[in-house]
């Protein structure tokens, strides 16, 4: 009897782990099947306006293959100002590899520029017979990103202000949120504890500078980044400032302009110069000594007397 | 030495005086014109349509060219033994082997040099050399020193070929004009004056204290283009040493060629005589045992730790592809000469002229055992390289080059020898008035000279 009771839960066991295994067979094939199921191309256009360039509108386009994006290359994008009409053309562009393309607002557009203070830009991608077009848009409102710097009790501080155009004044924007960082070779390095840093009612975000012994170049200067990044209503800002916070570091000279072994013929060793030259001055030295002795046989041949017998 | 007593100075001086070509002579010079011809159709196809005529490629991109480049400068190392080394070290006996030496010397380094060039592809780029080499490169060092060997190897045939020059102008009639007016523009200011003298003896001195240095140099540094590298087979602080040896070896193999040929067809039996084919068979001997040495150091080493990346290389050496060659150079270039020189039988005129030929040619072999092998097994692996490129075997473009190349250094020893003579007729006569006069070697007979 007690073995019949054994067998009744070892049995009961079993179905239960033969229901989780043909579950999770099922799960995996289901998350596998979506994997493997590519979505439509995407379009996206976002506008930046770099630190002292000309403002610029940037399209991406991607697919999502299973849990990922990636890159859609070689697209044909046009991108419009307000709306898809010819006159309204900013330029054309075709995705690269990364699945991107840029267009600088071009001169022809400094008048609209002036006299609006929220605009839209379009983008359109008239794709191969069979597939949907791509579209997408972007509306923005001009703001003006400035960083800069003030010292309090000692204590240096990196202060951005965001301001947006309205009507014909520039107006703070608060409950921002913006980087305030030093710039750097890969990437921007906050400046305080905090990645982000959010904008008051005078439109003023602040951080104290805690990177004292940052490298900076050889009179220790630095730049120093302040962001708005991908926002909904002003896009992209990136404004920058120089300042002497940095610690000064010597450049490194550069490894292959060193006079070393495998550097270029300018920068050869001096051991190796004065070597290889004295010896080869030696050496000459003694063949042209030789010419010479050769000339005074020669001399004394023409000017001396003459020996019969050899 | 001895039959000089016997041959009176007018018998020596017509005996080594340069005669015209016979038959032979012609067949021979015409023989070794077509190869050159040939070679130079070669080359011009090379100029044409570039290396891709070659089989060289991205591994193998040193063929069968730097071979004989190492061949000849090489051989071009006896010009410092037989006329430095013998005078610096008083050998009396060294007379009628030191003009052999220094015209195989001058004409070998000049074809060393004429087949960098062939390997550059476009000549022009030895231009660029000078002006964009660095000086950093044993590439460099190898130009500078070959160009300085070359120009004292030239002095030094120069200088002492003055006094005979200067006797064949005064035989004008029996020599005929061909030559005279070359001869007049060398050597019509010689008069052999006491002053004239000591100052050429002074330059020789001179140039032979120089030329041993510049002579280690040359090959030194040429191993250095391959020892500086990191490669199997390269890798090693054994190959100026290795590359100087087996540069003696090849050179007293090719002087002993040259004198076998020279007597015979001169008939130069009272002035080639059997005691040198003896001396410089021991002296050969010598060397075949120092290369050897070096040679043992090269491989056994190696072969003993075995290492992975120079495991496919050692085996390949050993017993694979090129093991036929690899035991053929060891053979055929070092032991058995060794073999045959080390009983006084065997350094007899023709045993000792087959011992040469057997090391000439083993020594062509392991220079191209030196290069190929190497090339053809990097450290960094193959990728997506066609495959051909894992072997090579010279295009007959490259072999017609090579072997004109080999046809021009002999074409160059011929018409020397057409020109000028081959035994110092000048040293010839005092050595003669040396044994005749006092029974002293030539160094006495000439500081006796000084003295007087």
């Amino acid at each position: 009897m007690k073995q019949l009771n054994n067998m009744k839960v070892i049995y009961k066991y079993l179905k239960l782990v033969i229901s989780l295994v043909l579950l999770l067979g099922i799960s995996i094939d289901t998350i596998q099947a979506q994997d493997s199921v590519a979505s439509k191309t995407q379009l996206i256009i976002s506008y930046f306006l770099p630190a002292n360039k000309v403002p610029y509108l940037e399209v991406t386009t991607r697919k999502k293959i299973g849990r990922k994006f990636e890159a859609v290359k070689n697209i044909p994008v046009d991108i419009y100002f307000n709306e898809a009409d010819p006159n309204n053309l900013l330029g054309k562009v075709i995705t690269d590899t990364i699945g991107k393309g840029r267009i600088g607002l071009p001169p022809s557009f400094k008048n609209t520029w002036d006299s609006l203070n929220e605009f839209k830009f379009l983008a359109q991608s008239e794709l191969p017979a069979g597939q949907d077009a791509l579209s997408a848009d972007i509306t923005i409102k001009k703001a003006i990103l400035s960083v800069d710097t003030t010292s309090v009790d000692g204590t240096r501080m990196v202060t951005a202000e965001l301001k947006e155009k309205n009507g014909n004044d520039w107006v703070p924007v608060k409950d921002i949120d913006m980087k305030l960082a030093v710039k750097r070779m890969d990437a921007n390095l906050s400046v305080g504890d905090k990645d982000f840093y959010t904008s008051d009612s005078t439109g003023v975000s602040s951080a104290e500078f805690k990177k004292d012994s940052i490298p900076g170049d050889k009179k220790g200067m630095i730049t120093l980044v302040a962001e708005v990044d991908d926002n909904d209503t002003y896009g992209n800002l990136v404004t920058e400032k120089a300042v002497n916070w940095g610690k000064a570091i010597a450049p490194q000279k550069d490894f292959f302009a060193q006079r070393t072994l495998w550097a270029i013929r300018s920068e050869t060793p001096i051991w190796l110069l004065f070597t290889v030259w004295g010896i080869a001055i030696g050496i000459w030295g003694t063949i042209i000594y030789l010419v010479i002795q050769i000339l005074k046989i020669r001399k004394l041949g023409v000017s001396g007397p003459i020996k019969e017998d050899l | 030495m001895k039959n000089l007593q016997n041959l009176s100075e007018d018998q020596i001086t017509a005996d080594l005086l340069p005669q015209k070509f016979g038959r032979r002579g012609k067949i021979w010079t015409a023989g070794l014109i077509v190869i050159c011809c040939i070679g130079a159709f070669a080359y011009i196809k090379q100029l044409r349509e570039g290396l891709v005529v070659t089989n060289m490629g991205d591994y193998a991109s040193w063929g069968i060219y730097i071979s004989n480049f190492v061949f000849f400068v090489a051989v071009s190392l006896v010009g410092s033994l037989i006329t430095a080394i013998f005078r610096l070290s008083g050998v009396p006996w060294r007379t009628p082997l030191t003009r052999i030496a220094e015209i195989i010397a001058v004409s070998n380094i000049t074809f060393a040099a004429l087949i960098i060039i062939v390997d550059m592809g476009r000549p022009e780029r030895l231009y660029f050399l000078f002006t964009h080499g660095r000086l950093q490169s044993p590439i460099m060092w190898d130009v500078i020193v070959i160009t300085t060997y070359f120009f004292l190897s030239l002095l030094l045939l120069y200088i002492t070929l003055i006094p005979d020059v200067k006797l064949m102008i005064s035989l004008k009639d029996k020599l005929g004009k061909p030559f005279s007016k070359l001869y007049k523009w060398m050597a019509s200011f010689w008069q052999g004056t006491e002053a004239q003298e000591k100052i050429r003896n002074k330059s020789i001195t001179i140039l032979c204290v120089t030329i041993v240095p510049v002579a280690f140099c040359i090959h030194t540094v040429t191993s250095w283009l391959f020892a500086t590298t990191y490669r199997p087979g390269w890798d090693s602080t054994n190959f100026g040493a290795y590359f100087v040896s087996g540069a003696f070896l090849v050179g007293a193999g090719a002087v002993g060629i040259a004198m076998f040929v020279y007597r015979r067809v001169y008939k130069l039996e009272n002035y080639i005589t059997d005691d040198h084919f003896d001396k410089m068979g021991k002296i050969t001997v010598m060397l075949a045992l120092l290369y050897l040495y070096f040679n043992v150091n090269e491989f056994l080493v190696p072969a003993f730790k075995m290492k992975e990346e120079e495991k496919a290389y050692l085996n390949g050496l050993f017993t694979g592809d090129y093991s036929i060659m690899f035991w053929f150079a060891i053979m055929v270039g070092m032991i058995i000469p060794t073999l045959v020189l080390i009983n006084k039988k065997g350094r007899k005129p023709l045993p000792m002229f087959i011992a040469g030929v057997m090391i000439v040619v083993g020594a062509w072999f392991k220079r191209y055992l030196i290069v190929t092998p190497t090339m053809l097994h990097p450290l960094l692996p193959k990728y997506n390289s066609p495959l051909r490129f894992n072997h090579y075997f010279p295009s007959w473009e490259e072999w017609a080059i090579t072997i004109g190349s080999m046809a021009g250094v002999l074409l160059i020893i011929t018409f020397f020898t057409r020109v000028f003579p081959i035994i110092s007729i000048y040293k010839t006569l005092e050595d003669k008035h040396a044994i005749t006069n006092k029974n002293e070697t030539t160094e006495q007979y000439e500081s006796n000279l000084q003295v007087s």
